[in-house]
């Protein structure tokens, strides 16, 4: 009995706590409409902060309080409402999604660029774990009283703002109509700056009670990933409502600790269980949830994309094969693997381009799928022995086959609701894969079956061979890779153009007109999603082949996210963005990390300042997510939109195609290195639309722009060229006036400005 | 110079679009202080735009918006609330998911008391006294609308626009809360009124203005622009 008492108030204890982080996202989510994937990373950031203040530099503990929970935790919810959410109106939720997500990346790299993460830290309990409190026979510690007190004050204080005072009532009125609130005379802005600051305090108290609980080692992921206990919780009230929260919560912590208390400890995967919970209470409320009403009207969002035809699609993939092939002889085998691992990522991101490009749904842990078909394919699709080993088609084929399967189970569930909804399902299947899958490492017997999942921690896996094609060469796996790549992709373009690309536009544009015309929308999404985790698998497996080995870290959470926000970076509604999106998070980021280490070992006494470059470029691209806000259709398409004004313009393009070559041949002779190649190729191809404007205008600009570029109608300036003395002295004859006196005197300023004169040439 | 006072609300050569589409095409309109003016026209005329650049929800393109004789373009919504422009948009101006007392309890932004407010909603419309506590999505079309009404009664603003008070209302229930209307303007409001149901309005305004394609086209005594709506609806 003492036992179960004190599981259960443990279980309480924690429950406590997920529902202070789960009230947090339910109200800014209520408020601003914006589900913040940061949230976790918020709660990190601040009890990362929290001990460098208390423990790094020893301040008390009650000032670090106050400043990290009084000021800086409200400070960084505001901050990040003026400077980001506020951008966010009318975007689609993919938008919404991936910049909070793009936060929270940034969060993390910039907690591990301040706080090494293989230092270790410990967060102590407030007045250390060994003040206790006995109580009928059950021990306490007096952390986990404040933490019960907390909760209670703050779910009081909640409910007393909600009903009690007026902000929080005009808070609950700006979920129901905005406009009406300030036709009421208040600012919506000021309301959901508010909610923001108090969200994000709600996360860093959570983060700061809930490290010492779990036994006070800081970790950058696992706070992080705070966020999924927190919205498992959020989800028994429907992201509503902050009662049912606090009861989901309690559900949660009480589960918890139950299946730690009464699981047999013989159970290897019990602790994984644990770690899984949330994931899995998840997926129980989904199930029970009631159906999502129908919004009537079509959503009116920012994005936008043009859908090329095939054959101009087949040209382009062509082109791409060329140009991989072209690019072979400058690298050495090292890159050339690089590469073709950039490559496989860049199929699984084709993946997304379907599901979330033109289906509007999302997929957050497309690498977890990737990860099924690796896992599939290494146990069954493998003939012959070590180095001689290799991997089958039937062997993949099957692997991929069971992705689009686990896929469709891992959706089914969320399809009758809103693209929210599917977004966390996925997410909390990528965190329960990476908890329980990857980390079946031990041999044990089910079934009377013995087995690990993820044997050691890492699988090889051997790479294909079909006849004569062999991928143990990476040349080959490149080209092979890219060639699959242009096929999948120049498939998607037709998929998009057919009948069935239609009717997902269709789904996306308005789900509610969808379906009244007769489509049926669970089976259409249950469709794509399988179609889109059959390529996720396909990619993953080929990711495995060119890695060779694979262990849990490849497929991780983080990685997916990013490999997610870089493709919607690039343009998640093209193929193309999903090329810029696989490479730059498959081998980008190494690339440019491994750069800035080779130059910090190369020149020591730099070495700090590389480093920290290199730090500053992974931050940064998180900051290039947040942009996606101000321009929500991607990178590619603003590329797109300049060279479609080039077509006319075709010496510069020409001219631009000379100029790639003249870089390629002197890249092959040796004149310029690698480096230099990409970095002057990728300068070509940006600045050539801005070229083509400013030596062709007439070709490049339309009518308007012409016109806007003639400030001064000729007609009313009247001349064209300098004004000058000669032409006055003649006008003043003309006229009659009185001469001048001395040419080039105070009154030689000509009677136009200069500037005019250019802006009519 | 004439010794006139500016009217209280005025559009001047007002245009507004949404995106690339304009549909305020130079509006002129006048609303004297203490006066009902009614905006009458068919659908797709520009009237709730109208209606929605002079709340502030919009901002012009062009032309001018006018308070007292002031330039207020560009004045947001939240502001106009609280120099008196009290304004009722189209479809139901409540907050379904809060309680009758937390509708009239958001109104108070504007300086009033919220048992005041209470008061001056309760006295009116004793229905809304009895179900204080209930969810205001869940009272019927015509006490939706008596709730919003209430602000308008509660606030003492200076100006009161209405947009299409009518819509999904029994006509008995149109008729009670035009009179209640016509009480507040026989205190001293004044009132633009969006209609497209020129019947119900033309009795308690002192002037007609006739909207199409985002114009005002005529504007006139009520009984000049009745004789000219029929042309105006059926474009003869």
């Amino acid at each position: 009995m003492t036992t179960f008492l004190t599981f259960t108030l443990l279980g309480l204890v924690l429950g406590a706590v997920y529902a202070i982080a789960a009230s947090g996202l339910v109200l800014t989510y209520n408020t601003s409409g914006i589900f913040n994937f940061a949230h976790g990373a918020q709660a990190m950031l601040g009890t990362f902060l929290y001990w460098q203040l208390a423990h790094g530099w020893g301040w008390p503990v009650w000032l670090a309080l106050v400043v990290v929970v009084g000021v800086v935790g409200p400070a960084m919810g505001a901050a990040l409402h003026a400077v980001i959410m506020k951008g966010l109106r009318d975007t689609a939720d993919v938008t919404r999604i991936v910049v909070t997500v793009a936060i929270m990346l940034g969060m993390v790299f910039l907690s591990q660029w301040l706080w090494h993460p293989e230092e270790a830290r410990v967060v102590e309990m407030f007045f250390g774990a060994d003040a206790k409190v006995e109580f009928l026979g059950v021990v306490v510690r007096v952390h986990e009283i404040i933490c019960l007190l907390v909760a209670a004050a703050i779910a009081v204080g909640l409910r007393m703002l909600f009903t009690r005072s007026r902000v929080g009532v005009v808070m609950r009125g700006t979920v129901d109509d905005p406009d009406l609130i300030r036709l009421n005379g208040h600012n919506p802005d000021r309301v959901a700056a508010l909610s923001w600051a108090m969200g994000s305090t709600l996360a860093v108290l959570a983060g700061i009670l809930i490290t010492p609980i779990g036994g006070g080692a800081l970790e950058a992921n696992a706070l992080t990933l705070l966020v999924i206990d927190a919205f498992a919780a959020a989800m028994f009230g429907r992201l509503r409502s902050i009662p049912r929260t606090f009861a989901g919560a309690m559900v949660l912590g009480l589960a918890a600790t139950y299946v730690t208390a009464y699981f047999p400890t013989d159970w290897t995967w019990a602790g994984n269980l644990r770690v899984s919970l949330p994931m899995i209470i998840l997926f129980v409320v989904l199930v029970l949830l009631p159906q999502d009403r129908l919004r009537g009207a079509a959503v009116r969002t920012r994005e936008r994309y043009r859908v090329p035809t095939v054959r101009r699609a087949a040209v382009w993939g062509v082109a791409l094969v060329a140009a991989v092939v072209l690019l072979m002889p400058l690298m050495e085998d090292t890159s050339i693997t690089t590469f073709g691992l950039g490559m496989t990522f860049a199929i699984i991101a084709l993946s997304l381009t379907l599901l979330t490009g033109y289906a509007g749904e999302l997929n957050l842990a497309p690498l977890a799928f990737g990860a099924v078909a690796t896992i599939v394919a290494f146990h069954f699709g493998i003939t012959g022995t070590g180095l001689a080993a290799r991997l089958t088609l039937w062997g993949i084929l099957l692997a991929v086959l069971v992705a689009a399967v686990v896929g469709g189970l891992v959706a089914l569930p969320a399809l009758r609701l809103r693209g929210l909804y599917l977004a966390l399902a996925t997410m909390a299947f990528g965190v329960f894969l990476s908890n329980m899958v990857l980390r079946d490492t031990v041999e044990h017997t089910l079934f009377g079956v013995t087995f690990s999942l993820f044997p050691n921690g890492a699988l090889i896996v051997p790479p294909l061979q079909l006849g004569p094609l062999d991928l143990r060469d990476p040349g080959t796996l490149l080209i092979s890779a890219t060639a699959l790549f242009a096929a999948i992709a120049v498939g998607l373009v037709a998929l998009r153009g057919s009948g069935y690309g239609r009717r997902l536009a269709a789904m996306k544009d308005s789900p509610a007109a969808t379906a009244m015309l007769g489509q049926d929308l669970v089976r259409l999404k249950f469709g794509v999603f399988m179609l889109s985790a059959a390529i996720a698998g396909l990619g993953g497996v080929l990711m495995s082949t060119a890695a060779g080995s694979v262990s849990g870290e490849n497929f991780a959470i983080m990685a997916g996210l990013s490999l997610v926000m870089l493709t919607v970076v690039g343009g998640i509604g093209y193929v193309s963005g999903a090329l810029f999106g696989g490479l730059m998070s498959g081998v980008g980021f190494v690339i440019i990390i491994g750069t800035f280490n080779d130059l910090a070992r190369a020149t020591p006494e730099m070495a700090t300042i590389y480093q920290t470059l290199g730090q500053v470029v992974l931050v940064a691209t998180a900051l290039i997510g947040m942009g996606v806000g101000k321009n929500p259709s991607g990178l590619v398409h603003d590329l797109f939109d300049g060279y479609r004004t080039l077509r006319g313009a075709r010496p510069v393009l020409a001219g631009g195609a000379a100029a790639g070559a003249v870089l390629y041949l002197l890249a092959l002779t040796g004149v310029i290195g690698n480096w230099w190649f990409a970095i002057l190729t990728a300068l070509l191809v940006m600045t050539l639309p801005a070229l083509g404007r400013a030596l062709m205008p007439r070709a490049v600009l339309t009518e308007e722009e012409l016109a806007r570029r003639r400030s001064v109608p000729p007609e009313l300036a009247g001349i064209d060229e300098p004004y000058t003395d000669e032409l006055r002295d003649r006008l003043d004859q003309e006229l009659g006036l009185p001469a001048r006196e001395g040419r080039g005197g105070p009154h030689a300023r000509p009677a136009v400005e200069e500037g005019d004169v250019h802006a009519i040439a | 110079m004439k010794d006139e006072p500016a009217p209280l609300l005025e559009l001047a050569g007002a245009r507004a679009a949404y995106g690339p589409i304009e549909v305020l095409r130079g509006v002129d309109l006048r609303v004297e202080a203490g006066s009902v003016v009614a905006l009458l026209g068919p659908n797709g005329g520009g009237k709730s735009t109208t209606m929605k650049v002079c709340a502030g929800l919009l901002p012009l393109t062009g032309g001018e918006l006018r308070l007292a004789g002031r330039r207020v373009n560009g004045l947001a919504a939240e502001d106009a609330a609280r120099l008196g422009v009290c304004s009722i948009p189209e479809g139901r101006g409540i907050f379904p998911n809060l309680t009758v007392r937390e509708n009239l309890w958001v109104a108070t932004r504007t300086g009033t008391r919220l048992r005041d407010m209470e008061e001056a909603a309760y006295t009116r419309f004793p229905m809304l006294g009895e179900r204080r506590d209930q969810l205001a999505g869940s009272l019927s079309g015509g006490q939706q609308q008596m709730l919003a009404l209430s602000r308008a009664l509660g606030t003492a603003p200076a100006i009161l626009l209405l947009d299409e008070l009518s819509m999904g209302l029994a006509p008995m229930i149109v008729t009670q809360m035009y009179d209640t209307v016509a009480q507040l303007v026989a205190e001293g409001l004044s009132v633009l009124v969006a209609e497209q149901f020129a019947r119900a309005v033309l009795p308690i305004a002192d002037t007609a203005a006739l909207m199409l394609n985002g114009r005002v086209v005529s504007v006139g005594t009520p009984g000049e622009i009745e004789d000219h709506l029929s042309s105006g609806y059926l474009g003869g």
